[in-house]
């Protein structure tokens, strides 16, 4: 069960693990449980390999709590500290992916098959995505993971609002690149997305 | 599955370029993901890791009080021997040099020069395996050579 996220409970579970109560760490898992995991997700798509992420995450986030500064919130800190953990992971033990030029672009929209073809179009852009080179996949990920919030991304990967934006903007030239047709198939996807909810309606 | 942010192309659709409809499509399938929800023994794994850490005696810190003495010990060798070589290095009237100690060695015998090379290569190893024994027994804790 995840509990409701609360600056006030984070600091307040954070002062009686420090005071030597280990169980408290309990409500700081259970509150950040499923956005750690989730992030952990879109770095490596894999979801065995998240959980071993995440809670990777923990740990180092329990051995360093003491070092949480109270400079930034606690989500700000959580999350830096995640992201690095899930960037010297990926480091180690890459995920397997294709090179960007080899991420393969789904063929024509079949109108028998809008929804199969809306979620290939899905899958190659996350796998595109994966395929990126780290400095530009990384603020992809965090981007979108902190709903389009560039201040938020930066902080987490503790870089300039300016070079995140930078990154981001290559990134997506890089995807645009790779799917030039993206625009006429998804728009298709879509158009035959909508007649079917209309023959199903009548 | 999370709202979609109005994006600020998405607000001028006629007046959006063919790449910028292509990003635009781009972010509303990145922004849409849906999240994963960690499974039912999450919690549990990492308490258990957490009570494990918790459990474990701190790590030993390195004896920096036992091992400065052999630190500088060792450092004051080189640096004698730095100062010797630099010194010798340098030519003076009445003092042997670098050079001329390479002249002496050419008038010795071959096979003398090959035993005095030896000796002092196995006289520098035992001397070297000598510290570092000392160095070892001092940092465990043990005085003494026995």
């Amino acid at each position: 069960m995840n509990a409701p996220i609360s600056a006030e409970a984070d600091l307040a579970d954070v002062e009686r693990v420090l005071a030597g109560d280990i169980a408290a760490f309990e409500g700081i898992v259970r509150r950040w449980q499923k956005p750690l995991v989730s992030m952990a997700w879109r770095y490596c798509r894999d979801r065995g390999r998240a959980e071993e992420m995440a809670q990777e995450a923990f740990i180092r986030a329990w051995r360093g709590l003491a070092h949480w500064r109270h400079e930034s919130s606690f989500s700000t800190w959580l999350f830096a500290l995640a992201a690095n953990v899930y960037r010297s992971e990926l480091k180690r033990f890459p995920t397997e992916t294709l090179p960007l030029d080899s991420a393969p672009e789904p063929s024509g929209p079949a109108s028998q098959h809008h929804a199969l073809q809306e979620k290939s179009w899905h899958e190659a852009l996350h796998r595109a995505v994966l395929a990126l080179p780290m400095r530009y996949r990384e603020p992809v990920i965090l981007f979108y993971f902190h709903e389009m919030n560039v201040a938020t991304a930066a902080a987490t990967m503790e870089l300039p609002e300016g070079t995140l934006k930078a990154r981001l903007s290559r990134a997506r030239a890089l995807l645009r690149h790779r799917f030039p047709h993206l625009e006429d198939e998804h728009a298709a996807a879509e158009f035959f997305a909508l007649k079917a909810g209309k023959e199903a309606a009548r | 599955m999370k709202p979609i942010k109005t994006i600020r192309s998405a607000q001028k659709p006629a007046k959006m370029s063919r790449a910028e409809r292509i990003e635009t499509k781009i972010g509303h399938i990145l922004a849409t993901e849906e999240e994963l929800l960690p499974s039912s023994g999450f919690v549990a794994s990492v308490m258990e890791r957490v009570q494990e850490e918790a459990a474990a005696p701190p790590p030993i810190p390195f004896p920096w009080k036992r091992a400065i003495p052999g630190i500088v010990m060792v450092a004051g060798v080189f640096g004698w021997g730095g100062f010797e070589l630099i010194h010798l290095g340098i030519s003076k009237p009445g003092l042997p040099t670098l050079s001329s100690l390479t002249l002496i060695l050419q008038h010795l015998p071959a096979a003398a020069v090959v035993y005095t090379e030896s000796a002092v290569w196995i006289s520098l190893a035992l001397g070297a395996s000598l510290l570092s024994c000392l160095l070892s027994r001092r940092l465990a804790g043990r005085g003494g050579l026995l």
